[in-house]
């Protein structure tokens, strides 16, 4: 077994026992990011001194220093995340040339630790898509079928995973960002509780929504992660101030006692039926290992994608007013004055699922309609946390599938924005109530064995919990075989 | 309903060409139906008291960054300023 197919677990452990070194382990990834990147694209940028990041941590395991666990570990940052002298282009020609001077709080982290940074992942321009199709720089490619999508908008951070061309990945979430390509690419992709990680220095798509997150390939590889990148954050006035707990010391395996929640609303009409089949036989397996199901109701699902894109769309229409051509990105040659320079750059600079968002949150804050859209659509969020709040007395984790079907094709949705928002219906809800939630591989599709995607929702700070149930599931199932056969 | 996407392009301080103007226009009209569909709730705004924002302390802290490293990413430096169209006639 090759070093770029094992767990970030393991390699901790192999790291930690000298079995091997971070340079044999990060020339392993490289070879393989050689080998098949040109199929895959799942980088926007690859980071030169990834060699003696991980030199430095071979020193200091030489030298007998104490090391982070995760130190040494090669990890893939997607390219909305400030990187300090790494370029961070949001997958943009906006930040094309952007090389942020600051470190995002996750990325300081992440550098502590001893990790090894690989690069940057190719990502939907600014996080609005979900396929990585609207990225500026080039396509990514589904790891099990090239001429799929691996969904969005974190998709190279999921196909790298998939692929081996990183050990573990940073993606940001705010409508399914994570979840979706995760279940596309058959990874574990974990959306954290929002105010438990700290935003400081990711590129802002809607504020209130976005929450950063890991992928790996196993659950074990995120609750590392997760411990990793949580914790209070003055930088980030969201930020929790909460004591966080080690997830990987306090995991459990058994489904014992785990009460299950399957509401019907995430099984009605527009999800396939292999999909459906597939939680379905999850929980089944869950339930005859000793947990409990309860059916429950969620009856306020049917408006979360309205709302979603009502508030997702208005909070990108205040934040992208930003980019402006004065400070930092890009400025269009030749304009004539101020608005001109503004207007042409702006033009010039966003593509146009970018324009579409800021144009439908412009309308739904412009004078007459705010009330009808957005105060109806907060409303409305707070009855959809609320339908969740009364479902968690009675269980411990919501069981759904993540996505409505397996990877579509390249090219299929992208000519119908409505079809494409469609594709997160089941993962909308998470982001408007705040929640964590965790998507894991649960079976393969009749389709060319493509990955299909189950999703465990819990309560506000309860990362323990879910990834508790994740954990044992994947124990049941013997652990995700992730890497791709199929490059 | 129909939309006005010249106007919201204005106010977005955003130009739509003329040959994607009606994609644009007909794409914006069905997102608009679709978040049309929303229940009448009959209720007042209140902030989330689970979780307030927590604002950091106004207090003054040494600048972590350079002047330099600051204006390396700005399309149009000069003399060490920002450069921009005049604004003050």
């Amino acid at each position: 077994m090759k070093l770029y197919e094992k767990t970030a677990f393991e390699l901790s452990q192999m790291l930690k026992n000298k079995k091997c070194s971070a340079v044999e382990l990060l020339g392993d990834v490289n070879e393989r990011i050689n080998n098949v990147e040109d199929k895959v694209g799942a980088y926007v940028t690859l980071n030169e001194s990834a060699k003696s990041q991980a030199e430095a941590v071979d020193k200091a395991i030489a030298d007998g220093r104490e090391i982070h666990p995760l130190a040494g570990i090669p990890i893939g940052i997607k390219d909305n995340i400030s990187t300090k002298g790494l370029r961070t282009t949001c997958s943009s020609k906006m930040l094309e040339n952007y090389v942020p001077p600051f470190n995002a709080t996750v990325a300081q982290k992440v550098a502590d630790a001893g990790m090894v940074i690989t690069g940057k992942m190719n990502m939907d321009e600014f996080a609005m898509g979900s396929s990585t199709e609207t990225s500026y720089m080039h396509l990514t490619h589904n790891p099990h079928d090239t001429d799929c999508v691996p969904g969005g908008s974190s998709g190279g951070s999921a196909a790298a995973v998939a692929a081996g061309e990183a050990i573990v990945t940073l993606g940001s979430d705010t409508g399914g960002s994570i979840r979706q390509p995760a279940a596309l690419c058959g990874v574990v992709g974990l959306k954290p509780t929002y105010g438990s990680v700290s935003r400081y220095g990711l590129v802002a798509f809607a504020s209130s929504l976005d929450q950063i997150g890991p992928m790996g390939k196993s659950v074990k590889d995120v609750a590392m992660m997760q411990s990793l990148i949580s914790g209070h954050d003055a930088m980030d006035a969201t930020s929790k101030d909460i004591a966080y707990p080690d997830l990987l010391a306090n995991l459990t395996d058994s489904a014992k006692g785990l009460k299950i929640g399957v509401p019907k609303e995430y099984f009605g009409e527009g999800i396939d039926d292999e999909e459906k089949q597939s939680v379905y036989n999850a929980i089944k397996l869950l339930e005859a290992n000793g947990a409990s199901i309860k059916e429950i109701s969620l009856p306020s699902t049917e408006y979360a994608i309205n709302t979603y894109y009502i508030i997702a769309s208005a909070e990108a229409s205040s934040n992208l007013a930003r980019f402006d051509g004065v400070k930092y990105g890009y400025r269009a040659k030749d304009y004539d004055g101020l608005t001109d320079m503004y207007e042409k750059t702006r033009s010039e600079g966003f593509g146009d699922e970018v324009k579409r968002r800021i144009m439908l949150g412009t309308f739904v804050l412009s004078s007459g309609f705010y009330d009808a859209y957005y105060k109806k659509a907060k409303l409305v969020q707070r009855k959809i946390s609320q339908e969740f709040s009364e479902a968690f007395s009675e269980c411990d984790i919501i069981a759904t599938p993540t996505v409505p079907s397996r990877a579509f094709k390249i090219g299929e949705n992208i000519g119908d924005p409505l079809k494409m928002y469609y594709s997160d219906v089941c993962t909308v809800t998470v982001n408007i109530a705040g929640l964590p939630a965790v998507s894991m591989p649960c079976g393969k599709s009749s389709y060319k064995n493509m990955p299909l995607g189950m999703q465990f929702i819990a309560d506000k700070f309860k990362e323990q919990t879910l990834l508790n149930a994740a954990n044992a599931y994947e124990n049941l199932v013997g652990g995700f075989d992730v890497i791709s056969k199929a490059l | 309903m129909s939309i006005d996407i010249k106007h919201i392009a204005k106010l977005s301080r955003l130009r739509i060409e003329d040959e994607k103007l009606e994609k644009f226009e007909k794409d914006m009209e069905n997102i608009v139906a679709m978040v049309d569909k929303l229940p009448e709730i009959s209720d007042e705004l209140t902030l989330d008291a689970s979780n307030p924002m927590k604002l950091r302390e106004d207090k003054a802290v040494p600048n972590k960054f350079t002047r330099d490293e600051l204006i390396a990413n700005a399309p149009k430096v000069q003399a060490g300023c920002l450069v921009v169209p005049k604004t003050v006639e």
